[in-house]
Formats: C-alpha cells, structure tokens, sequence
C-alpha cells in the first residue's frame, strides 16, 4: 500500500470552496487527490493542515523539523511513503503520479 | 374561572420530568419577549415541586442576578430562598475565547507569534462562535445530579445543522480533508458528545423545546419559521408561551382596547395554527418581572392553572407621577443632518433585533427622503422582512418601482441569491480548468465535488453576503436605506467582509484569493466606516433586553469593523393621549429611565418613534407616520428650497 500525506499551512477549509471566490489551487488537488484514489487500488491519501491536524505535526520529527528550521513556508509538504517529494507547492495531478508510480511499493495505475 | 392550585396545565405535562433520567427544557425565542423571565419561573416552579432543577442562562447580558436579586456567575450557584434551584449564567463571548485558545495552544509549540496571531484571527469566526456556544449545551446535557435542567436559550436548527455535518462528514474526515466548520481536531474528539446531544434533543421524552413569544403576529411567524427549521431536524416545539398581552382591566380607551383586541385575535391564531402540545399565556405587568413572588406567580398561571395577579399600585420603583416628556430627549435637527445625503450615494442601514420595527422605519425613511426628492433605494437583507406588506406593492430581488416617485424597493431572496453564487462559483471553477490544456484531471468530478462543497450552510452566507455588497453598486441613487437582518445575522454579514478581507490579507493562508474581490469588499467596508457617507441606526424599544442586546450589537460593530452607530431610534414609544391610568404611568415612566439609559450608552441622537393602533401600510400611512417620527418631517422641509417644485 501507498500513503501519500499532505502537510499543509493552517487553513480554514482545503476544499477551496469557502469564501467569496474558490480557491484555484485548493480545488485543483482536491480534485487531484480524489481523481488519484480512484485510479490507484492500494493508495491512500491523508491531508493534515495544521489548524484542524496539528499533532500530525508535532508527532512527525521529520516534519516539525522542517518547519521549525524553515518556518510554514516551506508548506505544502508532499510525502509518498516517506520520503518527502516536494516543498513549498502543491504538485499537480501528474506530478502527483509520476511520485506515486517511483515510490518503492510497487503500483499499477 | 378561579380554579384550584393543583389544575394541571398542557404547559406542566410538557416541562415535568416523566422518568428516571435528567430531562432538558430549553425555550427559545428572541431578546425582549421575557424568554428570561418564563426560564426563571419555571426553573422556580419545577424547583418548588421538589424536583432538583439547574437553570443555565447563555444570554452575554443575562438578568438573572436582577430577576433573583443575588449575584449568579460563571459558577453553578444556589438560589437564596428556593430549595432544589441552582443557577449558572455562562458568557459565550469567554468560552468562544476558551475554545479558540485550546485550538491555538498546541500550535504554539511550532509557530511563531505571528503565524499564532494570524490563526488567531482566522478562528475569529461565527462558526467557532456557534460552536462554542453548543458546546455549552453539551456541557450541561450531561448532568445526572439533576432532575431537569432548564436553558434559556435554545440552539438553533442553523446551529444544529453544523453540529450535525460532522457525523454526515466522517467519511470526508477520515479522509483527512477538512471543511470549513472543523475548527480542531478537538472536534473529532467531541463527536461522540456532540452525536449524543443531538439525540437527545432530539427525544422529545426527555427534552422540551418551548418558544416565548409576544402576541403579535411578527412574533408568531417567527417562531413557526424557527420552529419548522427543528422540526426538520426531528426536533418537535412542544410548548408555545405568549408572554406580555394587555391586562383586560387597564385598556380603557380605544387605543389600548383595539390593541388588546388584536393581540387576543393573535393568541387566538397561535393556538390554533402552531403545531405545539400546549400553549400558556401570561399578562402584561406594570413593571418589571422580578423577585420570587412574581416568579410564582407567573409559575403557577404557566403550570398549575391559577390567575395572574396584576397589582397596577405598587408595582415599579420608577416615579410614575411626573409627567413624562419624550420629545425633550429627541435631536430633530440632528437627525436631520445625519439622514440628508451628500454629493455622494448615502448608505442609510437601519439594524436591530427581529420585531423592532425596523423595517417599517426604514420604509418610512426611505418614503420620507423620496418625497424630499432624493432617489433613493430601500434594500431590506432580512429574509423575514415583508417589504411588500409595507408597501402594499410587489418588491423583487432587483430594484423595483413600489408607485412613490424616486423611490425603489428589493429584498434579498435567498434561493436566488444561493443560485447565482452557485453559478459564479462553477463557472470560475470551469475557467480555471479550460486554461490548463495539458491537464490529466477528470474535469466534470472536479465540478462536481465543488458543487457538492457548495451545500455547506457556509456557502448560503457567502451568497447572501454577494448579493448585500452588490447593491453598494446600484448606480443612479442619492441614498440606499439598508433594512438590515436581525443584529446577530446581520453583523456576521456586515463583518463578513472584513473578516474575508482579514484572510485574504494573510496571503499564504488562502492562496489564489482573487485580488479584486478584495478590492470591492475593501471598499464596501472603507463606505460602511465613513460617517460622511454611511449612517448606522440602531432601532430598538426602551426596555432591558433590548436595549441592552442593540448596545452590544453596536459595540460588537465598532470593535470588529470599525463602524460607529449614529443614530439610535426608540420605537414603540406610549403615546400620551391614551392609556390614561396608573398601569400605563407606570409603563411610560419605566420608558423614560430606559431612554436616559439609552442616551447614556449611545453617543448618538435619538429619533423616537410612537406606538401606533396598527403598523403602517401603503405609502400614505407612512408618509403620515414620517410625520410623528424625530426629523423625518424635517427631512422634507429642509430641502424643499433645493427641489425646483414642478
């Protein structure tokens, strides 16, 4: 099984639908991240912002780590089974594949 | 028909525990109509038949420590002089902040100060709000060591609505994704609670949910809108109170007789139409209901069938004998000067509680300066809001023609306003993917889940709050007179705008924040500070509650948006040529004190406006009723030398 875990900034809403106008970026991975479960069997997708997830992140070294070094800028945080796959951005739908097709379990789209 | 001190009422099988587990009462019902009062003595009631009885009071003003003349805190408190009663009054301003500081706390560990403050503010929201607040329903719906817990205060079906999109949205929880009322991961750890609650209420053997009303016909609408929005929630009303009709014995003239007539007729209606189990009715009191002995009394008519005592002599402390001059406390000419436009669009908002009288002041304002020759726009944001009543003429979501010269009425409709938010939405969501060619991504069940995110109470605010912005751009008017929604719905709408504007100023929280909006709620709000183009009236009647409810309201305004009120209006003054005993002395004198403590609270000139026979229908009787309001005469005069007469 892949997991793949995203960390993000403290947000009111990660749908992207909350507010006067959507936000693009938001509604574009959640829509990604939907899409993704759909097309890979053994994946499973795990999003923690840090005001509703927040000892996701004290629990995770390897990610308060980095956000102490680094301060939240350095959010979005990407994770496929581990390893950290990209900082400061959100990756899109194919980015997003191309990671979990390279991860060490193997998948099948 | 004096009956014996044991009759049963309707009322008592409804409010009586029936078992071994604790039972909840909650009565619901808006400021000013003795909802605090009716939990008082029936607390006192339940209390005095032994059974062991917890009164909580939610009310950020509550009056309880002046009903029972001690001092009751945040601390579960002993009633001197009632065996089995103890009371708590909780203040939902500190457990929001209560709630909000637990959220924020294990944050602190991995954010700086400002992150923190950003947060902070972000959590400043009415949804946090609402949810602190039902958690101090939670609280107390787990109290076996009582018998019955009386609240006088109720949660709404709104409130319930988003307590219950948790459990609807566990799955979306476990996902990990969030939505916009999952404040905390703490709410995971509540759900449990919450879902309990929610059962609970939702078992009318164990709860009662009663409204108090006024006998007035706004009143009883109100009510069976609330009403109808729990029943939808399989939450039943089981008990209606009309509290306040006029005592038989002291409408001696016309005036008060018409008066007391109507008010019966809507008694009448109520018991027929509202859906409740049993409905009770207690009179009008010279003064105010305070101390144990009114407290019975008002228990024993409620539930053991007795008469109510109306003791017309020693009732208040107030000094009825002066003869009390309210013109004296009015500013005409200062109304005047804040109600004249400028070179400028002029925003004129009128806001208080439901059953003020708002909308009819505003339609009256709005009559006046049209007759004074200003183009003017009259908007009402309240979906209870009967424009069309007033006017006697059809009043749509756009701007329509209502048969007086220059001027215009609209309403905001919900459905319509939901509609076009919903299309505006989509179609950014569809521009958004027609600009990336090269994308993989199922476009159509992108679209799809945000019209499923589009269901969210969250996005009927934002909708409403569209459409109120968007009439800040009607073109061609001298005025707009804004006949806003009850103050607590109001406000949220008003401050929306700057709290959006507070989240979009953060940037990194909400990436992608379309700049222009900003730029129009930036404006909307810069418009609404100004008191050279904005006017904020607050309209209330000289009585505790409401009074104090439109002061906090205004308080509320001034610290969250930076909005000052400019004027205050006193509706339903007693007129003095009727009412001409010593119940209706008493009566007027109680206004007078209330109107110098309105004058003492608000730094703002008054504009009073009288009782009337019957409300004002049809643009003569407002005109004509323009003419007994503070500067609304005047309004006409001073600018008759302007307008070349034709």
């Amino acid at each position: 099984m892949t997991e793949l875990i995203l960390y993000e900034e403290a947000m009111c809403c990660s749908t992207g639908v909350c507010g006067p106008d959507p936000d693009d970026e938001l509604v574009e991975v959640s829509a990604a991240l939907d899409q993704l479960e759909d097309a890979f069997d053994d994946l499973e997708v795990n999003r923690a912002n840090m005001q509703h997830n927040i000892e996701q992140f004290l629990e995770t070294q390897r990610i308060y780590d980095r956000v102490q070094e680094d301060g939240s800028s350095i959010l979005p945080i990407t994770v496929v089974d581990n390893e950290i796959v990209a900082e400061g951005e959100y990756l899109s739908y194919d980015e997003l594949t191309a990671a979990i097709e390279e991860s060490p379990t193997p998948q099948e789209a | 028909m004096a009956q014996s001190q044991s009759t049963a009422t309707g009322a008592r099988d409804v409010v009586e525990p029936s078992g071994d587990e604790t039972e909840f009462v909650f009565f619901s019902g808006k400021g000013g109509v003795g909802k605090s009062t009716v939990s008082c003595a029936t607390a006192t009631w339940l209390a005095d038949n032994d059974y062991e009885t917890l009164l909580v009071t939610t009310d950020p003003a509550p009056n309880l420590s002046d009903i029972f003349g001690q001092t009751i805190g945040h601390e579960v408190t002993a009633i001197d002089g009632v065996e089995n009663l103890s009371a708590i009054e909780i203040d939902p301003d500190t457990a929001a902040e209560e709630y909000r500081q637990e959220t924020i706390e294990p944050m602190r560990e991995l954010l700086g100060e400002e992150e923190i403050q950003t947060v902070e503010e972000q959590l400043n929201s009415p949804c946090v709000e609402e949810i602190a607040a039902f958690d101090n329903f939670v609280d107390f719906m787990d109290s076996p060591e009582y018998d019955v817990v009386v609240f006088d205060t109720a949660p709404t079906g709104h409130t319930i609505r988003l307590m219950e999109l948790p459990s609807d949205w566990n799955a979306e929880l476990e996902k990990g994704g969030s939505t916009c009322i999952g404040p905390a991961a703490s709410m995971e750890d509540k759900k449990q609670d919450y879902e309990r609650a929610i059962d609970t209420l939702q078992d009318n053997e164990r709860t009662s949910f009663a409204f108090v009303g006024k006998p007035e016909d706004s009143s009883i609408d109100e009510i069976e809108r609330s009403a109808s929005d729990l029943g939808e929630l399989g939450i039943e009303s089981q008990l209606l109170i009309l509290n306040g009709y006029l005592p038989e014995s002291v409408c001696d003239d016309p005036f008060f007789e018409g008066k007391r007539a109507d008010e019966q007729a809507v008694i009448e209606r109520a018991r027929e139409e509202f859906d409740a189990d049993a409905t009770a009715t207690y009179p009008l009191q010279p003064g105010e209901i305070a101390g144990i002995d009114l407290l019975a009394d008002v228990g024993g008519v409620l539930y053991d069938g007795a008469e109510a005592t109306v003791d017309v002599g020693a009732a208040t402390d107030v000094d009825a004998d002066g003869a009390v001059d309210f013109d004296s406390m009015a500013d005409a000419d200062a109304v005047v000067d804040q109600l004249t436009p400028g070179d400028e669009t002029q925003y004129l908002f009128f806001t208080g509680k439901g059953g003020v009288g708002k909308s009819t002041l505003a339609s009256t304002a709005a009559t006046k300066l049209a007759e004074a020759g200003h183009e003017t726009l009259v908007v009402t944001t309240d979906p209870a809001a009967h424009l069309e009543d007033i006017f006697g003429e059809p009043v749509g979501h756009e701007p329509t023609p209502v048969g007086q010269e220059n001027l215009d009425a609209a309403r905001i409709d919900q459905e319509k306003a939901l509609a076009e938010y919903r299309e505006q939405v989509l179609d950014h969501v569809t521009e958004m993917y027609e600009d990336k060619e090269d994308t993989q991504i199922d476009v159509d069940a992108a679209i799809a889940n945000v019209e499923e995110e589009l269901e969210s109470p969250c996005a009927e605010e934002m909708a409403a709050l569209e459409k109120f912005v968007s009439y800040f751009d009607e073109d061609g008017y001298d005025i707009v007179v804004f006949d806003t929604a009850p103050t607590g719905h109001t406000l949220r709408l008003l401050e929306l705008p700057s709290d959006w504007k507070g989240f979009m100023d953060l940037g990194s929280l909400t990436k992608g924040a379309a700049p222009a909006k900003g730029d129009q709620y930036d404006e909307v709000i810069e418009t609404m500070k100004d008191p050279e183009r904005s006017t904020f009236a607050f309209v209330m009647y000289p009585e505790y509650t409401p009074m104090m409810e439109a002061y906090r309201a205004a308080a509320d305004l001034e610290d969250q948006v930076g909005i000052e009120t400019s004027l205050v209006v006193a509706n339903y003054l007693l007129p003095e040529e009727y009412g001409d005993n010593a119940f209706f002395a008493n009566r007027r004198a109680q206004q007078a004190q209330y109107l110098d403590e309105i004058r003492d609270r608000f730094d703002a000139p008054l504009m009073l406006a009288p009782l009337r026979r019957d409300e004002p229908v049809g643009l003569d009787e407002l005109s004509a009723f323009g003419e007994e309001i503070t500067g609304l005469a005047d309004v006409a005069e001073a600018d008759v030398p302007e307008v070349t007469p034709s």
